[in-house]
């Protein structure tokens, strides 16, 4: 497809795009395809040194005695770190609430099964391994708390002693008149919902090089970094530095999805190198460690949830008890986690008020972290599952109520109860879009002709908004304050008209530096082949986040586009000093500056641009010779929070719809999905095809989320996952192959009209198909509100209605 | 330590002769010892697929294999597809360019070497074949089904005349 981009010329000095609104081929794939890219492991140091870690086997316990001299001993081995230096040389680390984080390295206690306990760097991985194998480590065991109900106890166990008890945060939001609401609704509906533990799971584990300057007391940090800049500042406050010693080289790396952002190992990377006299120290996560305890652990969630709605079908209220096990002390900025759906809390309904409890517990599990969409995937799952009992109740079917409690087009921007505001949109033209694809009326014809042959056909039909271009003020009140997150950029453009982007994140995969070289191209009306986007460290990098929040694609235009505009300025004034007219005179358009209504007066940017680096001579006085400019964006218009968390937070307010259709096994309890249809607004589509790949990237992992993938844990707090054959990906096999529909709802306040769209799929994928397994098995009596609805779960359910 | 082992090992039409640990695993001496980086880990176990090579013909798990195992054979791995004197992509590196096949491109050079294998063996596979042959390759960016496009096109642009395989193969 070809999206239109809104408002042209103004946005963008070009009659007709070549390249932004077209399903570009990537410039980031004939690196990638041939093997080329450097990932993090195919870095190598002069003199590097390998690093492994020890963990731990237990999941809470008090670490007696540590007794590294064998290992030191080993042949080959350069550098052993232990508690006793994290003591001398490291902080707590500055991501979880005051009281609750951890040293990357445990000193007096171990919390969970996996936190490391003492590393070895060597020669090789091998050796550093073999080394670890000698390190002596004697616990005195103590009791674990491995689920929030036991944490909560009286005379529970306490995680972190010098705190009252194990709840890290326990808050209430009240917006509106919720209890008049729920008191003159007609119907009350609540539920209970579990949604247990899953995982980014990135294809690339996390990894790192580390260096430290021994002499200049600075450090270095190549690695598969999400958010560079951020990794950096925190390292500065972790290991004791100067924000300014610690430079952070992000490398491309092999997915993220939120879960590449613990910086255990850098920390433990970086304290081998200094113990070792400066020597670079590479640290590679293996998968085992991944699944037992890298940061790629989400969502532990218990949630009992009420709506309240009137006889017509009316949505009124909402309440939303959530109890977040955030497993060992909040490290993995947890609370942002619990905290995100204010964002969009009442979906894509005119719900008036509602009430948010949010208890996060502090247990002997793994620290949760961030995954791809954070909060809403369960917020979603639970919110349009209490719809879907609300219908079944009243006799509704799923799509009608949803359709008559939409936000209408012409009430945006409408600030929800929760306090965000939403920019635009056309919910009901994207349900009719997609119930028009799916050939819904047939669908449920079909599933009435398959219960009479008894099969379990079921449809789900499931919205939402997908919040995107997150802010600080979404977190503040939850401890993590501020407004705004810059995103910056450096428009560069050389003595020969080549153009170079520089940015401060690295590949991760959503196809970002081929949309800086689409937009710049397209600004500038040249070649995209002559647009070369290049990666800048922390140290030079202009301000930046990164990925993150569905937001770097709108950020990065907002970006771009002001770099290219001073650039533009500029060079009115040059190319009016070169042309002999008033710099008002000039309008840049398709690559050239002209003197409006003077055909034939034009000149390339480039010769302006040759002009500016080779003859100052004839410059406009005060020029500098310097055609190139930085701009960091952020999100306009954003405001600091009131009590309630109330606050315009992100930006955009993408919508979709998508309909599953699934079969339920009833001997085995497989739930095949047999059709899946979508219908996604984000706005204007800046690469279609790149879009296209976030959604069903996201629906493979909303999939996975809802029928497959899990973190077990036992009772005494063992985890049972720590390899890919117990932690189930879904494979080719497994994701739907959707079909998919497009409608364009441009943003009013972003660049170039489009949305955040990183993380849709995944906030609407389990609820539609969980929505869609409850189609099919009511007429059973029977309802599943656990993830993931797998095979086992599924069949304990179908046994008891035998 | 182990006294080291001899091996002499093909990889994309290049003998090379190395002694190593016994215990090396394969995927690490491609990637530390031979300096061919491109065929990636995932996870060491034999269940995503990221590290996959050919191996006299046959798609092979090299994190599954010990260095001294592949002795006295012929390997083809990610580096060896394209043309290195024209500069060319191999067809199925292009289509998978063409059609979106990849986003972080991690698990990618495990999904070109599967395709190859399935080329081979079958030119013009049908969607189920495409599926049943890459179903040991796991993917968490794309959903896949980019991925079907991309072997779809390959096919089509190389069916009808054999599909080569990697340059300076045998
Ligand atoms: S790395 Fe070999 S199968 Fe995963
Ligand atoms: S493209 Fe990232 S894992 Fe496949």
């Amino acid at each position: 497809m070809t999206s239109t981009i809104p408002k042209l010329p103004q946005d963008m000095p070009v009659t007709s795009p070549r390249y932004v609104g077209k399903e570009v081929k990537r410039i980031e794939d004939p690196g990638l395809v041939t093997g080329r890219t450097e990932f993090i492991d195919n870095l190598k140091l002069p003199g590097m040194a390998h690093a492994a870690i020890l963990r731990t086997p237990h999941p809470h316990a008090r670490i007696i005695r540590v007794d590294a001299s064998a290992a030191e001993q080993l042949p080959g081995v350069v550098a052993v770190l232990t508690g006793e230096d994290i003591k001398r040389w490291c902080n707590v680390g500055a991501t979880s609430p005051e009281g609750w984080g951890s040293t990357p390295m445990a000193v007096e206690k171990v919390r969970f099964v996996g936190e490391p306990v003492a590393a070895v760097a060597a020669i090789s991985r091998y050796v550093a391994e073999d080394a670890l194998e000698l390190i002596e480590v004697e616990y005195e065991l103590l009791e674990a708390v491995t689920n929030p109900e036991e944490a909560q106890a009286p005379n529970a166990p306490k995680l972190f002693e010098h705190n009252a008890s194990n709840v890290i945060l326990d808050r209430n939001y009240t917006w509106g008149d919720v209890d008049r609401v729920f008191a003159e609704a007609d119907h009350v509906y609540t539920e209970k919902f579990r949604w247990n533990r899953v995982g980014a799971n990135p294809m690339e584990t996390s990894g790192c090089v580390c260096q430290w300057d021994v002499v200049n007391n600075s450090l270095t940090c190549y690695g598969s970094y999400q958010t560079p800049g951020f990794i950096a500042l925190g390292r500065a406050a972790s290991l004791n530095l100067p924000s300014n010693r610690v430079k952070v080289v992000a490398h491309p790396h092999g997915g993220s999805f939120g879960g590449k952002g613990g910086p255990r190992g850098t920390d433990i990377a970086a304290l081998l190198s200094r113990k070792a006299d400066g020597k670079p120290v590479k640290y590679i996560e293996d998968r085992v460690e991944y699944l037992l305890a890298g940061a790629g652990q989400s969502w532990d969630r218990y949630y009992q949830a009420s709506l309240a709605v009137k006889a017509d079908g009316t949505l009124v209220g909402l309440k939303v008890n959530l109890v977040d096990d955030q497993g060992a002390g909040a490290e993995g900025y947890g609370t942002i986690s619990a905290a995100k759906p204010l964002a969009a809390f009442t979906g894509c309904y005119t719900i008036e008020a509602a009430q948010y409890d949010l208890k996060l517990v502090a247990t002997n599990r793994a620290p949760t972290y961030p995954y791809r969409g954070y909060g809403p995937p369960p917020h979603n799952f639970v919110l349009e599952s209490m719809v879907d009992i609300a219908a079944r109740d009243l006799g509704m079917d799923a799509a009608q109520i949803r359709r008559m409690n939409y936000i209408a087009p012409d009430q945006f921007p409408y600030t929800i109860p929760s306090g965000n505001e939403y920019d635009s949109g056309r919910y009901e033209v994207v349900l009719d879009k997609v119930i028009a694809m799916a050939n819904y009326r047939e669908m449920r014809e079909l599933q009435v002709k398959a219960r009479t042959e008894g099969r379990l056909l079921g449809i789900g039909i499931v919205n939402t908004v997908e919040p995107g271009v997150f802010d600080w003020n979404a977190y503040s009140t939850v401890g993590v304050p501020g407004v705004g997150v810059p995103e910056g950029v450096k428009v560069s453009i050389d003595i020969l008209g080549q153009i170079t982007v520089t940015v401060g994140f690295a590949l991760e995969g959503q196809g970002q530096y081929t949309l800086a070289a689409q937009l710049v191209a397209d600004y500038f009306g040249v070649e995209m082949e002559s647009v070369r986007v290049t990666y800048a460290s922390t140290d030079i990098a202009p301000p930046h986040f990164g990925h993150g929040g569905s937001r770097l694609g709108v950020a990065i235009s907002g970006a771009i586009m002001g770099a290219c505009n001073k650039i533009e300025e500029k060079f009115r004034l040059v190319s009016a000093a070169l042309m002999q007219c008033e710099p008002e005179q000039i309008e840049l358009m398709d690559g050239h500056l002209r003197v409006k209504g003077m055909p034939g007066a034009e000149m390339h940017i480039a010769q302006v641009a040759g002009t500016m680096l080779g003859r100052s001579d004839l410059l406009p006085p005060g020029m500098e010779p310097c055609p190139e400019a930085s701009f960091v964006w952020t999100a306009p218009d954003r405001n600091e929070p009131d009590e309630q968390g109330r606050c315009k937070s992100y930006l955009t307010a993408a919508n979709a719809c998508h309909i599953a259709m699934v079969e339920v096994d009833r001997d085995t309890g497989v739930t095949d999905v047999l059709k899946y249809f979508i219908v996604d607004d984000c706005g204007t589509r800046l690469n279609p095809a790149t879009v296209e790949g976030q959604i069903q990237g996201g629906v493979a992992q909303g999939v996975g989320a809802v029928l497959y993938e899990e973190y077990v844990y036992a009772a005494d707090g063992q985890p049972l996952v720590s390899l890919f054959s117990d932690y189930l990906l879904p494979g080719i096999h497994e994701v739907p192959m959707t079909e998919k529909g497009a409608l364009e709802t441009p943003s009013p306040v972003t660049p170039l009209g489009a949305k955040g769209c990183g993380e849709g799929a995944i906030h609407t994928t389990p609820a539609t198909i969980m929505c869609a397994i409850n189609d099919a098995i009511h007429p059973l009596g029977i309802q599943i509100t656990e993830t993931p609805a797998s095979p086992n779960r599924l069949w304990q359910l179908l046994q008891e209605v035998r | 330590m182990t006294a080291l082992q001899h091996v002499t090992v093909t990889v994309n039409g290049i003998t090379y002769e190395r002694s190593v640990d016994p215990r090396l695993s394969l995927v690490d001496f491609l990637r530390h010892e031979l300096h061919l980086t491109g065929t990636h880990v995932g996870c060491e176990h034999g269940v995503c697929g990221a590290c996959t090579i050919i191996k006299d013909g046959m798609a092979v798990r090299s994190c599954l294999l010990l260095a001294v195992q592949s002795d006295g054979t012929n390997l083809q791995t990610v580096e060896g597809l394209r043309n290195a004197e024209t500069g060319e992509l191999h067809p199925i590196q292009q289509a998978f360019i063409d059609e979106h096949g990849l986003q972080c491109g991690f698990c990618t050079p495990g999904f070109l070497m599967s395709t190859l294998e399935l080329l081979a063996d079958n030119p013009s596979p049908t969607d189920q074949e495409i599926k049943d042959a890459l179903d040991g390759n796991l993917c968490r960016c794309t959903g896949y089904q980019s991925i079907i496009k991309s072997v779809r096109l390959a096919a089509a642009k190389t069916s009808g005349g054999k599909l080569a395989g990697t340059h300076g193969s045998a």
